[in-house]
């Protein structure tokens, strides 16, 4: 087990930050103009408390370059005075992943997905265009996979998941898009793929197989917003009534929230999809059109299609998952997610190192909204750590899901660690066919998100 | 409130993705601004009248509009929520537009 490092300049000063005090005197002065549209927006992400810079000279690796790994960058570059702050990631192009079920059901066309990282990563900050392949926590550094060691006194582990299609025998990438092959999650490649999949499939009709792995995912509500959009295509395409969409979940459930669950079964039941669970997809046949599932069991079923949707299983990155890092033991040990408190985000055994995002081993979570949220606290909780204090921000697992219903409408459904359905504002009801919550999905939240890219949300 | 600032980031990040009509419309109304103020006895209490009228009507077009332009329609106006959204929204087009006819009015309609 590592040590919390001391502070690395001694005890460190507070600056005040002009910028900060004038970004305030902005907000008011904004602020006062725009109220009504703001409780109208219904978004809220607990506070912006204006800061005073940390002068540190303490070293910050940041592994990935997401939505967390980029937010928590700008935040540190702008709150810390003297940092040494190293981004660890390749990945050039940065993609809105929300967006992904909007080009997969050809709401949005696939160029609206993506933007440069180097447009979001802040200037002062080290970018390593390489890939972290070990982590060093007893030695406090990480190595890429050029071999090269970058040393810190302080870790955010943003590195996201994996998608283990290995767990379904015969699934082939390439293939989406073709033979009825649908997956909305790998790219947006294959999110366009798959809408002209289902596009071809919505024309002529036929049987529907939408599925659910028993693993944490990242967006949980995907499988359900293209299991509700699939009918609503077929149905505008005139070919519901020669069509049967079923879905099979792994679990005994299809979304882990009690209300949301029940809601979603209700209005399938009323569509015409029915659920068979504890029905696991283990392998599929892409040319002849034909997927086996397994029940607990072992029991297994082959059943044909003329469009299936793959959700495939989720677990942490290899080197997360074999690195010190991850759950040794607990029901996300098999995943090889990162062990981190639930509430602080920072890391049980390592103090050091805190976590940000998918690849975190906490109940909720794996979705932009749980980002926008816990990154500010993420890093306020490692500005005391860095400062010598213990973390006071706790974080309670919020996460939402604009939950599409159909062409035009949407569910808004925000909810924390404990299945409880939170609205940011009372007026929203989150079990409410509603325009405004679609009008967020496809015009408001990538405007946020890029916000929370940058550290200003 | 956070509320706030997270809304004005969104009109922002917005405002980027449509920049070029953003500054030709601001350009403008400066400019359309500068000229009335600059003529003198510019009726500018006068102007709020057909400032409001435009205001009305364009709020109500782009109120009727605005749900075929983002993919959906009335029928998917679930409760208030969605009908108030959708008044702000349109309200917000009818505000630049009475922006732009306020100075142009005002010209019109000299002072006194």
């Amino acid at each position: 087990m590592s040590r919390t490092p001391e502070p690395p300049s001694g005890s460190p000063s507070i600056a005040p930050a002009a910028s900060s005090v004038d970004a305030g005197r902005r907000r008011l002065l904004f602020g006062a103009s725009v109220v009504p549209v703001a409780a109208a927006t219904g978004l809220t992400v607990g506070s912006a408390p204006a800061r005073a810079a940390l002068k540190t000279s303490a070293r910050i690796v940041i592994a990935g370059s997401g939505l967390g790994g980029l937010a928590a960058a700008n935040r540190l570059a702008r709150e810390l005075d003297g940092a040494k702050i190293t981004i660890v990631d390749r990945k050039e192009i940065h993609n809105y992943q929300p967006g992904y079920t909007l080009v997969a059901t050809g709401v949005w066309p696939v160029e609206k997905v993506s933007d440069r990282n180097a447009d979001l990563i802040p200037a002062g900050v080290e970018w390593v265009r390489e890939m972290v392949a070990e982590f060093d926590p007893e030695a406090n550094a990480v190595v890429t996979d050029s071999g090269r060691r970058i040393e810190y006194d302080y870790l955010i582990v943003a590195t996201g998941l994996q998608i283990d299609f290995a767990q379904i025998e015969g699934m082939d990438v390439a293939a989406i898009g073709s033979n009825g092959l649908g997956c909305v999650y790998p790219s947006p490649q294959a999110a366009q793929a798959t809408w002209q999949a289902m596009d071809a499939y919505r024309q002529k009709g036929g049987k529907a197989l939408m599925t659910l792995p028993a693993t944490p995912l990242k967006c949980a509500g995907a499988p359900l917003k293209m299991t509700f959009m699939v009918v609503n295509r077929l149905r505008q395409a005139g070919t519901r009534e020669r069509s049967q969409v079923e879905f099979h979940s792994a679990l005994d459930n299809i979304f882990s929230v009690p209300r949301i669950n029940q809601e979603v079964l209700a209005r399938w039941d009323k569509l015409g999809v029915p659920v068979t669970f504890n029905s696991k997809l283990v392998a599929i046949d892409v040319g002849a059109r034909r997927a086996t599932f397994t029940s607990p069991e072992g029991e297994r079923s082959e059943l044909d299609y003329d469009f299936i949707h793959v959700v495939p299983p989720m677990r942490a990155p290899d080197v997360v998952k074999n690195s010190p890092l991850s759950w040794k033991e607990g029901g996300f040990a098999a995943g090889g997610w990162l062990e981190v408190d639930k509430e602080t985000l920072r890391h049980r055994r390592f103090p050091n190192v805190f976590g940000i995002g998918d690849i975190n081993g906490t109940p909720k979570g794996k979705t932009a909204a749980t980002v926008k949220k816990s990154t500010p606290l993420v890093v306020s909780n490692l500005l005391d750590v860095i400062a010598g204090r213990e973390p006071a921000q706790k974080f309670d697992g919020y996460t939402s899901c604009p939950l599409l219903l159909r062409e035009g409408a949407a569910l808004l459904v925000e909810f924390d660690y404990e299945n409880r359905l939170i609205p940011s504002l009372p007026m929203i009801d989150p079990l409410q066919d509603s325009y405004f919550a679609w009008v967020m999905k496809y015009r408001l939240l990538k405007p946020a998100y890029m916000a929370v890219a940058k550290g200003r949300v | 409130m956070y509320e706030i600032w997270l809304t004005l980031n969104i009109l922002f990040e917005l405002a980027l993705q449509y920049l070029p009509a953003v500054v030709a419309i601001a350009a403008l109304w400066l400019a359309l601004m500068g000229v009335a103020a600059s003529r003198g006895n510019a009726g500018w209490c006068k102007a709020v009248k057909p400032a409001l009228v435009v205001f009305v009507v364009v709020t109500a077009i782009t109120f009727f509009i605005t749900p075929g332009m983002t993919r959906s329609s009335f029928a998917n106006m679930g409760y208030w929520v969605d009908w108030g959204n959708l008044f702000l929204y349109a309200a917000g087009f009818g505000g630049v537009a009475a922006a732009l006819v306020w100075p142009l009015a005002a010209m019109m309609r000299r002072a006194g």
